[in-house]
């Protein structure tokens, strides 16, 4: 097994943005139960949604520069050009509407959430809002890593068969 | 602290208003670059590629306005709910801005 450096941005990428969207529903569950006793813990979880959203924005920006273009490449010249057309120019800019919402949570959160209502309403929302898109951002790079596959699976089907997958 | 009750803080209400502008921003700015191959290219230019100025640019427009706004004392008169209401649908334009944008030009 041959780990590149590749590979390894690309699923530190992909783990951070999981994981940010995983703290987004704990910060959610939390405040529904905003208590003085959990104030600490929410906005230490609400200012780790904004670290891993920002670690998932600095690798993948990393790999998008230096690693993306080969992978574009195959996907427009394989049967789903959909993948970087649609999904991957969807995402790219989706992702930094998330990394917004990401860097107000923490903000909303230093409010006193066990006795304002208003600053808990905006905290549930603003993680209502962030845990929906992690999952879209997420399926989205599934997609354009089917694209992938799909555009490698094509070339090595039209490959000679002694060369192929049969071999 | 039963004061603060029903409203949020002025600095939670002021990034509030600007996550919300910089939202929209974001995915104006995403269709302009699209339609503007002048702009693209500046774009490009400024930090190696366009993803990075756009993502740079919209950094700096929320914690700029933000500051701004948390200055102000009419963030203090602007209601909770408008503001979770403005910024939901900030996200959801940008949501369905994007992927129509994209799925059609």
């Amino acid at each position: 097994m041959n780990v590149t450096t590749s590979d390894i941005i690309l699923f530190a990428h992909a783990s951070f943005g999981v994981l940010g969207t995983i703290l987004a529903v704990w910060v959610f569950v939390e405040t529904l139960n905003a208590r003085e006793q959990n104030a600490q813990r929410i906005r230490r979880a609400a200012l780790s949604v904004t670290l891993c959203m920002g670690a998932a924005w600095i690798f993948g920006g990393y790999w998008y520069l230096h690693f993306y273009p080969a992978e574009r490449r195959m996907i427009l010249a394989g049967p789903w050009p959909l993948a970087h057309s649609l999904f991957m120019e969807t995402k790219e800019h989706l992702f930094l509407t998330l990394l917004i919402l990401s860097l107000y949570l923490p903000i909303a959160a230093a409010d006193k959430l066990y006795v304002n209502a208003a600053a808990r309403r905006m905290v549930l929302f603003v993680a209502m809002l962030i845990a929906p898109l992690g999952l879209v951002v997420e399926a989205s790079g599934a997609i354009i890593e089917h694209g992938v596959k799909v555009a490698l699976l094509r070339s090595v089907a039209r490959t000679p068969v002694n060369g192929g997958i049969g071999k | 602290m039963r004061a603060d009750a029903s409203k949020l803080s002025r600095s939670s209400a002021g990034f509030a208003i600007a996550a919300a502008l910089a939202v929209l921003f974001n995915t104006g700015l995403a269709w302009v670059k699209d339609a503007d191959r002048p702009l693209l290219n500046l774009m490009n230019d400024v930090a190696r590629d366009s993803w990075i100025t756009q993502g740079l640019a919209d950094v700096v427009l929320f914690f700029g306005f933000g500051l701004l706004f948390s200055k102000l004392s009419w963030t203090e008169r602007v209601t909770p709910n408008w503001l979770i209401g403005f910024l939901t649908a900030a996200v959801i334009v940008s949501g369905v801005g994007l992927f129509l944008w994209d799925a059609l030009f």
